[in-house]
């Protein structure tokens, strides 16, 4: 029995039914990561660790949610006493003292991380072709993007080397590599998951959050996920739902905004093709259609390459080679010390993003960039509101295609950063939104975009889920479609 | 976005640009504003800014010490350091 | 050609909370480097702030006892440098919205005051410490005081003198003691200051380019650092030169102040929001909790001492003055009758004592408790005022108990008139030369008489009774 392609349910079930003990299911993983090592998902394995919990498992049974499932975590995620890098230089060698908040809540729920997976570095990227680890290869094909920063993840879900991956998403990290990899992916509401641990890109911007094969899992682990925690003040005090209850509620009557102000024209016909069939699809279940506008919408690409960069120029300050992570050699002063370590420890995009950061901030600018930026974000969240007074959730295409060739963006910062257009507004207004697999065109996967209201996590859930009891695009694998 | 500009925000940022990609980092930069300059198009004269989607009011916290002595633990990690201190090289002020 | 200075000091007061600012790290000082640092004050990454919500309170004590404005919502900032015991590379402060704004302070001078208007006051988080000297050619970094938070309190550029300067260090420290905020230890660095100087000439309205000198935390160095910067900006503009906008380190070894290097490309703090603190607001009822609770100030103290207690004016306000003494006032008044005596005490012979071993009071030898009871013992007359200062003296070197050392000494005063009598009637019939000669006319040999009777008792005699039992004796 494989556990290759499956779910968590079905690997729960593999196990209850005792059909593979909690130790095969791990020496699997490992088994399947070694064979697909050219995929270059994960930066750290953690498999004596692994083996040895599986071990404890089978001596033990235990029935806390998630116990004895293979979680890969992003290696932006603070693992105790496992190396953490961030997909960077500057922390190659850097093993936190603390686990995050994510991680302690998954660890407890049963869950064993087997590895840290690759990411663009510092979370700043859209194809996972700026880590210091290397790229991340496409399970549906060798010259193909993940997409990012999230990549790793994606690709290890997509493979079906694990049947679930913590991801964040900043501007469209987990959404964007989930659509390109084919496989489901939710954003939570801004402050649903404590940020405690999570090494900080842009702060108002970043969440954490599942990416799994379906919308069931991602409810099941996002449940675990979340939490109230006091170390983190901009995490969110309000009730935590099950976020698995309302996962069949019929969709009859349920209002889906469709975006006037959207301009589909510039995509390729086939993914314009898919986005409608998909709404047929849950027209066909009872929903309805409704014009909306967001007319702003078009300004959160500039919107939000001022405000990241600027939040993320002063978050990465701390990356001095003072008191953690790589110090360059032969430095002969402090001047040095910073700018040898930072220049030769930082990548190239994030050195475009703090240097854009620094000059948005600086004196003389900040009303015209940043301040600016934080206006017109306003005005974006304002429209978001206006919206869902009339519609429960609002459906787009996630991204412009689907994946794209590694190194065809050449080196144009604005084409990668274009990529985000349909993800990041989502993360201006602090909304849920995610992704889950609509379509294939010439084999290679694409997804859906839902948003939701503030905390309506179970509403994107819902459409979700019914969604893929109706369709099997979330069935087909690299390999074929799944049995 | 001119060179002098590059050369003080990299400054502020600690970061040294190679001069053979210093112009394309030039380029890349001036790019990047140009782009967001879109966002001067829009009238924001009466909005607040958002700094963070929540904007509901901070929790804080008790005035109890809660820290314990991670000393050896810190000093650890770090990339240079003797028992007590973390070390840089001299600094003259 | 006449000229006038003009003044602002930027006055760090560390808040005396036992945690820091946004983390549970101990403020406690001088403890073992790097024992006190929490991983947020580390700035691991993927850490985040919570604020101390009784920073905020002893924030907003200052705020009432200077009249200010209290901004019941305040939120925080990033200042963005880079600096070895800077751990995040920026510092959380207040900027746009500081919790407490305007307000003002009286100052005395010699024999003049002066109203100071305070500009703002604003929390933040303090740096650690560089230690220079260490090692050859490397400096050490300790964080223990990374995150400790600080109240900036930013006066108003009013001050025109050094003396000036000085009185408003000195005023703001009363005040923050008085106040229960900060423990104004300036050799532990629990108050430091920068201070901004320049100069114009008489009548000019437009100010003239200031230094700043930073970091200066004793009365002797600010008052000696500021009057040299003006001798130094005098001479530079008489000189035909300009002043240059810059910050200037104060070297008390040589007494001046010189430029401090690398500053050039002058920091752009690239001041934002701090996305991971949102606004903390203060209720009204806190507000309201706060203003009843804020602890009696010197003035105050000084009227009460004055009209509910009888003191005169002089003592109540050298009492007043100081916090330690207020305290030691008012714990010894509570344990006697007569807080009078008490008063003139610490004024007189407990003062020059502290002066002598330059302490504070609470630094002293003498428990609030044993001070009430030797005033006691000498209100009941069981002690003579005389032989009261050598117990005190026995007190101070030794910390012993003010009866133990009455009834080990056999210090009690003799009252017993029959005794006393007795003792008098001797002195007097072994004196009869002096007897004679004050029945003639010699009215200070009373006090040879006295004193013989203090040498027989060994000065224990009750110098009341004595008096009256000679007056009687010698008629």
């Amino acid at each position: 029995m494989t556990i290759k392609y499956k779910s968590i349910k079905e690997i729960k079930n593999m196990i209850s039914h005792k059909e593979i003990s909690n130790k095969e299911v791990i020496q699997e993983v490992f088994s399947l990561i070694n064979q697909f090592q050219e995929l270059n998902a994960f930066i750290t394995l953690n498999e004596e660790n692994s083996i040895k919990k599986a071990e404890e498992l089978d001596n033990n049974p235990s029935d806390l949610p998630l116990a004895g499932i293979p979680i890969a975590q992003k290696d932006l995620f603070c693992t105790e006493g496992l190396r953490t890098t961030c997909g960077s230089n500057i922390l190659n060698n850097f093993i936190p003292p603390y686990s995050a908040t994510v991680i302690e809540n998954l660890e407890n729920a049963g869950c064993i991380s087997v590895g840290k997976t690759n990411m663009d570095e510092f979370a700043m990227g859209s194809s996972n072709e700026t880590s210091f680890f290397g790229n991340v290869i496409n399970p549906w094909g060798k010259d193909l993007v993940p997409g990012g920063s999230s990549g790793g993840a994606a690709s290890a879900v997509a493979a079906g080397l694990v049947p679930a991956a913590t991801g964040t998403d900043t501007g469209g990290s987990i959404r964007q590599p989930a659509s390109l990899c084919g496989i489901t992916g939710i954003k939570p509401t801004y402050g649903r998951v404590s940020r405690w641990g999570m090494i900080a890109f842009a702060s108002s911007l970043d969440q954490a959050g599942p990416m799994a094969r379906t919308a069931e899992d991602c409810a099941f682990m996002l449940n675990e996920m979340c939490s109230h925690d006091e170390k983190d003040t901009t995490s969110l005090d309000n009730d935590i739902p099950d976020f698995e209850e309302n996962l069949n509620s019929s969709l009859k009557g349920k209002k889906i905004g469709i975006v006037k102000d959207l301009d589909l024209s510039s995509l390729n016909n086939d993914v314009v093709e898919i986005y409608q069939n998909s709404l047929k699809e849950f027209e066909s279940m009872g929903a309805e259609l409704v014009d909306i506008s967001l007319p702003h919408l078009s300004l959160s690409v500039p919107t939000y390459y001022v405000v990241a960069p600027a939040e993320c120029s002063s978050n990465l300050s701390r990356f001095d080679g003072v008191k953690f992570g790589m110090r360059s050699e032969d430095v002969k002063d402090l001047e040095e010390l910073y700018v040898k370590t930072r220049s030769e420890g930082f990548g190239n995009e994030v050195k475009r993003r703090i240097l854009i950061g620094s000059y948005v901030l600086s004196a003389g600018y900040y009303d015209a960039y940043y301040k600016k930026a934080q206006q017109v974000r306003r005005l974006i969240k304002n429209d978001f509101d206006n919206a869902f007074k009339k519609i429960d959730v609002i459906m787009t295409p996630t991204t412009r295609g689907p994946a794209f060739k590694i190194g065809s963006k050449g080196d144009d910062p604005i084409q990668m950063y274009l990529e985000d257009l349909f993800t990041i507004s989502a993360n201006l207004a602090g909304l849920p939104a995610m992704s889950l697999p609509n379509g294939n065109i010439e084999n290679k996967p694409i997804g859906l975009q839902i948003i939701g209201n503030f905390l309506d996590e179970s509403t994107i859930l819902n459409f979700a889920h019914m969604f893929q009891n109706e369709t099997n695009w979330h069935m087909y694998t690299p390999e074929g479609i799944k049995q | 976005m001119d060179k002098k500009t590059v050369t003080t925000i990299s400054y502020l940022s600690r970061l040294k640009i190679d001069d053979e990609k210093e112009q394309k980092i030039i380029n890349d930069l001036s790019n990047i504003i140009e782009f967001v300059d879109q966002l001067n198009d829009v009238d924001t004269s009466e909005i607040d800014p958002l700094a963070n989607p929540l904007e509901k009011t901070a929790k804080t916290r008790k005035d109890i010490v809660t820290a314990k002595n991670l000393k050896k633990k810190l000093l650890e990690v770090a990339p240079s350091a003797n028992e007590d201190y973390f070390l840089v090289p001299r600094v003259v002020e | 050609m006449s000229w006038e200075t003009v003044i602002g000091l930027e006055i760090h007061v560390q808040l005396s909370t036992k945690s820091k600012l946004f983390s549970g790290g101990s403020t406690e000082f001088g403890a073992e480097s790097n024992t006190h640092v929490d991983l947020i004050d580390m700035g691991l990454p993927g850490v985040l702030p919570v604020a101390n919500r009784e920073a905020f309170y002893k924030a907003i004590r200052f705020g009432l006892a200077t009249g200010a404005n209290i901004n019941q919502t305040s939120s925080f900032d990033r200042k963005n440098y880079f600096y070895p015991d800077l751990p995040k590379g920026y510092q959380i402060t207040q900027m746009t919205q500081p919790i407490v704004e305007k307000g003002s302070i009286k100052i005395a001078v010699d024999d003049y005051e002066k109203e100071i208007n305070i500009t703002r006051a604003h929390l933040e988080e303090d740096a650690g410490k560089s230690i220079h000297d260490m090692f050859e050619g490397e400096t050490g970094v300790d964080l223990n005081r990374a995150g400790t938070p600080l109240l900036e309190i930013v006066s108003e550029p009013e001050i025109s003198s050094a003396k000036e300067a000085v009185a408003y260090f000195k005023a703001i420290r009363q005040l923050v003691t008085f106040l229960d905020i900060c423990d104004g230890n300036m050799a532990q660095g629990s108050m430091r200051c920068d201070v901004n100087v320049s100069i114009k000439k008489s009548g000019d309205k437009e100010l003239g380019t200031r230094a700043e000198l930073k970091n200066i935390n004793s009365f002797k160095f600010i008052e000696k650092a500021i009057n040299f910067e003006i001798d130094r900006q005098i001479r530079l503009i008489e000189n035909g030169e300009c002043v240059v906008q810059e910050t200037r380190l104060y070297d008390s070894e040589k007494n001046e102040t010189r430029s401090m290097r690398s500053k050039e490309e002058a920091n752009d703090y690239r001041y934002f929001p701090c996305p991971d603190l949102l606004p903390v607001i203060i209720s009204d009822k806190e507000l309201k909790e706060i203003k009843e609770n804020l602890p009696e100030l010197p003035e105050e103290k000084e009227i009460r001492y004055i009209n509910e207690i009888g003191l005169d004016e002089s003592e109540a306000k050298i009492i007043s003055s100081s916090k330690t003494m207020a305290n030691m006032f008012e714990a010894a008044s509570s344990k006697t009758d007569d807080a009078k005596l008490v008063a003139k005490w610490l004024v007189g012979d407990i003062s020059a004592l502290l002066n002598k071993d330059n302490i504070d009071i609470d630094e002293s030898n003498l428990s609030a408790e044993n001070f009430g009871i030797l005033i006691e013992r000498i209100s009941d007359g069981t002690i003579s005022g005389k032989i009261a200062k050598s117990v005190l003296e026995e007190v101070w070197e030794t910390a012993s108990d003010v009866d133990e050392i009455i009834q080990s000494k056999g210090l009690v005063q003799i009252q017993d008139e029959s005794i006393l009598e007795d003792i008098a009637k001797k002195v007097i019939e072994s004196n009869p030369d002096q007897v004679s000669a004050f029945k003639a006319g010699k009215d200070k040999l009373f006090g040879f008489f006295v004193g013989q009777i203090m040498k027989e008792t060994q000065g224990k005699a009750n110098p009341k009774a004595v008096n009256e039992i000679l007056k009687d004796l010698l008629k």
